[in-house]
């Protein structure tokens, strides 16, 4: 009795291992499955949906035309954030995830906040009616299970094939988004694409796991120029033979190749289509033979572990969250400091940890209005002495773009900033600040940096959006601006005290000083008052500390000491008597 | 075990309330109180505490005895040496980073709801009393249907054309550039805004944005655009049925008294 239950036992346990060995993990893997269209479906994606993506799915709702990125055209099947491989269409759970996530960068927001899960699930299941290829889907899933663990090593390797395997075109040589093809991307559809500033992992439009990097490198982003990183690839050859073969192929263009280099490039030519006819099949869906599958395996293995490791390097690169903006306990304090101030390249712009971030948007406020800004922050430091004050601006922008007219419009555009200063500061908390797009019948002081002139500030006024002049009187300040690896940095001195008084701000310690900033990308077609805008922050040259800390607190604490001693003698005094 | 000398419950009592007013209140309940009223709760305990220990003779006794005792009893020594040493190092610690702070941002006051003028315009042109106008296409919702579907339709449009982007998709003041203005951009899935203002109140706020807040209202930084710049009449009005349609609250009608 007790034998045989043993015996069945182990038929069991045999039994579900073939059934695993039958059916793959990954198909567990897939998550929720949609229920059928419905009515409800229609009716909610016309509510919340329609307005971007269109009444028919096809990405031309009318907010569409001012957006970037543009919202997705369901009507052929290419989705970007997937869990799935290159080609290949998501998983219900994946079209979930994107409208319950929403798709951080962009204008789509994260719906999980709003609609019930029975709801989102509701419109997965209607925006999958927009294209006929989901019927009976079955697509096939990234396998995640060989991660390598973060570590230093593994973060060299990454950045090692983050600078082979060509990311740097797009991604520029430190991840900022400044390749030298950027300016020219396109997607699918015609539509602009900017390569994504890796420094920004909030941005990441699918998440910022190493999972998520790691998914949009083997899957590749669909409709976009980012590639399937299988691609880049040739499967079949080992590293040493594909650098032969590049290496013969570069030959082959110039002087020729002998014969025996010839028979060698035939042999390398032959592996490498005989693992067409795997891809092929496996683009098709026929069964490899387990001989095929060995081959496929083996070959694929070096690249996700290559994956893995440059999916740990790009989440090296930065923080995941956004920084908090300039307010409160981040508010910009300008250090003081004795003697003369740092300039540009001066190591002690490093004792200030953190710089402070200002969140930039687009100018939407007055026409022309710029809907898509391309820059979205700018960092600032700052140092004073008894009679200057010293910034240190930087802002990211993926293009460096000197005077040139816009292709569009012809107007000439340029990378540009404006530093803006009331001119009076406001003396308390209910007097008015002049409006923060360049003042009102209250002027605003501003600093006009242009990249043509990176050494040139030029103090200007304004009294609203389109009347900015400049000052006819230029108080001395010194400027320099570089632009290096997607980020421009810009440092500025001038005195504390100018003479003209009556057009300057007046910097003052102890004192909160309004700034906002305007900035002009001219690859994005910036000019004038299309734009992006801060609105009004305020910072302060925080006060030398008072050497007065140094007097009254041992003071304090001495008085207390007599203090006690006295309550003590009078106590036993009391009790003497 | 001794059973709590009067000296200790009150000096327990006020620690705990102290600990209450400085961090339950700030962390769990709302918004931390300022250091200012802290301060003046906890002068009025000390106050009621030593009323309540003074009011009899023997309970002032026994109030201060253990206080005495350490101060002159031999046997206490310890105690007393390690209090002797403890508050006047506590005293030099907090008056030395009280000394040492760093200014405050100054506070920003503004009128949130501001009064309307009483005259609604529209690019100059006056539209009548605020007090008496009303949505011209409101009436639709009762007489024609279609045409007020059709009305808040282009609503729809002009919102995710020009609102969106500061105001939300759900219209819940999210929007992708919501993240860059100070004050935030209105939430109109607040069950405190659309029922407590009349539509003309809306078209006021949406016509002359920012710019047209009264000087009562000052200082405002609010980056409301003025939209009678971009936008037609009908369709400011067509934006705020949009509004009351899809968060389904009703703007107050006149003679009614807000809730």
């Amino acid at each position: 009795m007790k034998k045989q239950s043993y015996n069945t036992m182990l038929i069991s346990v045999a039994g579900l291992i073939l059934l695993l060995a039958v059916f793959p993990i990954p198909v567990l893997a897939q998550g929720k499955q949609a229920p059928a269209a419905s009515e409800e479906g229609k009716v909610l994606y016309e509510d919340k949906c329609a307005h971007c993506h269109g009444v028919d799915g096809a990405g031309d709702g009318s907010a569409a035309e001012n957006l970037l990125p543009r919202p997705r055209d369901f009507t052929r099947g290419l989705y970007k954030i997937r869990s799935t491989e290159s080609a290949q269409l998501p998983t219900d759970q994946d079209i979930f995830d994107i409208i319950s996530n929403g798709m951080p960068g962009s204008s789509m927001p994260a719906w999980g906040e709003i609609l019930t899960e029975n709801e989102q699930w509701q419109l997965v299941a209607h925006i999958k009616t927009f294209y006929d290829g989901f019927e009976d889907a079955s697509p096939r899933l990234i396998d995640v299970s060989d991660k390598v663990p973060y570590s230093e090593e593994s973060v060299t390797k990454g950045k090692e094939f983050y600078t082979n395997l060509g990311c740097v075109d797009c991604h520029g040589v430190v991840g900022r988004g400044d390749g030298t093809s950027a300016p020219d991307l396109t997607d699918e559809w015609g539509f602009r694409t900017w390569p994504a500033n890796l420094w920004e992992q909030w941005n990441y439009r699918g998440g910022s796991t190493t999972e998520d990097i790691f998914k949009r490198f083997i899957g590749g982003i669909a409709g976009s120029p980012m590639p399937s990183f299988i691609s880049s690839f040739r499967l079949g050859l080992t590293d040493e033979e594909s650098a032969r073969m590049n290496e013969l192929e570069l030959k082959m263009d110039g002087e020729g190749l002998s014969e025996a280099e010839e028979e060698e490039y035939a042999g390398l030519e032959e592996k490498l289509f005989m693992f067409e006819d795997i891809m092929l099949n496996v683009e098709e869906g026929v069964e490899l033979t387990p001989e095929e599958q060995t081959k496929l395996d083996t070959a694929l293995k070096p690249i996700f572990e290559k994956s893995w490791h440059l999916a740990n390097y790009v989440k090296s690169l930065g923080p995941e969250e956004r920084p908090q903006a300039a307010v409160g306990d981040k508010v910009l304090r300008s250090q003081y400091r004795e003697g003369t101030l740092p300039g540009m390249n001066d190591e002690a712009w490093n004792e200030i940890k953190e710089a402070s971030y200002f969140p930039l948007v687009g100018q939407i406020v007055i026409d022309p209005r710029q809907f898509n800004p391309s820059i979205d922050s700018v960092m600032a430091k700052s140092f004073y002495n008894d009679s200057e004050i010293a910034f240190l601006f930087a802002w990211d922008d993926r293009t460096k773009t000197l005077p040139q007219a816009d292709d569009e419009t012809g107007e000439t555009v340029e990378d540009a900033l404006a530093i803006q200063f009331p001119v009076k500061i406001s003396e308390g908390p209910t007097d008015p600040k002049p409006y923060f797009i360049y003042g009102d019948r209250r002027p605003v002081y501003l600093w006009s940096w242009k990249v043509a002139e990176p050494s040139t500030v030029t103090e200007m006024n304004a009294k609203g959006i389109n009347t900015a002049t400049v000052q006819s009187d230029q108080s001395p300040i010194q400027a320099e601006g570089v632009y290096k690896d997607g980020q421009y940095q810009l440092w500025v001195k001038r005195s504390l005290i100018t003479e003209d008084k009556r057009n300057d701000v007046q910097f003052a310690p102890g004192v909160f000083i309004p700034i906002a900033f305007s900035a002009w990308d001219g690859a994005n077609g910036d000019v004038n008052t299309k734009r992006a805008i801060s609105t009004w922050y305020t910072f302060v040259l925080d006060p030398v500390p008072s050497n007065k800390r140094f007097v009254y607190p041992p003071l304090i604490a001495l008085i207390s000491v007599g203090l006690l001693f006295g309550l003590k003698s009078s106590v036993r005094r009391r009790q003497d008597t | 075990m001794q059973r709590l000398s009067l000296f200790t419950k009150c000096l327990i009592i006020f620690v705990v309330l102290w600990l209450f007013l400085r961090f339950f209140i700030g962390s769990v309940w709302s918004v931390p109180l300022p250091a200012s009223v802290i301060s003046m709760y906890l002068g009025l305990i000390l106050l009621a505490i030593l009323v309540h220990v003074s009011v009899e003779d023997d309970r002032f006794r026994e109030f201060l005895r253990p206080v005495k005792e350490t101060l002159a009893d031999d046997d206490r020594r310890t105690r007393r040496t390690v209090l002797f040493v403890l508050i006047p190092l506590v005293m030099l610690g907090l008056s030395f980073s009280r000394l040492s702070t760093k200014a405050d941002p100054p506070a920003v006051l503004r009128t949130a709801h501001p009064a309307p003028p009483t005259e609604l315009e529209y690019r100059d042109k006056v539209i009548g009393l605020t007090q008496e106008v009303e949505n011209p296409f409101r009436h639709l919702e009762k007489d024609d249907t279609e045409a007020f579907k059709a009305h808040v339709d282009n609503g729809r449009r002009v919102y995710y054309q020009n609102c969106f982007y500061c105001h939300g998709d759900d219209l819940d003041g999210e929007g992708h550039f919501a993240h860059g203005f100070n004050p935030p951009p209105a939430n109109f899935q607040d069950p405190g805004i659309i029922p407590n203002y009349q539509e003309s109140f809306f078209f006021w706020r949406i016509s002359k944005g920012g710019p047209g807040l009264p000087p009562a209202a000052t200082p405002w930084d609010s980056a409301m655009p003025v939209w009678e710049d971009h936008l037609t009449e009908e369709e400011i009005w067509d934006v705020i049925l949009f509004l009351s349609e899809y968060t389904g609250y009703r703007p107050r009608t006149f003679g009614e008294a807000a809730h």
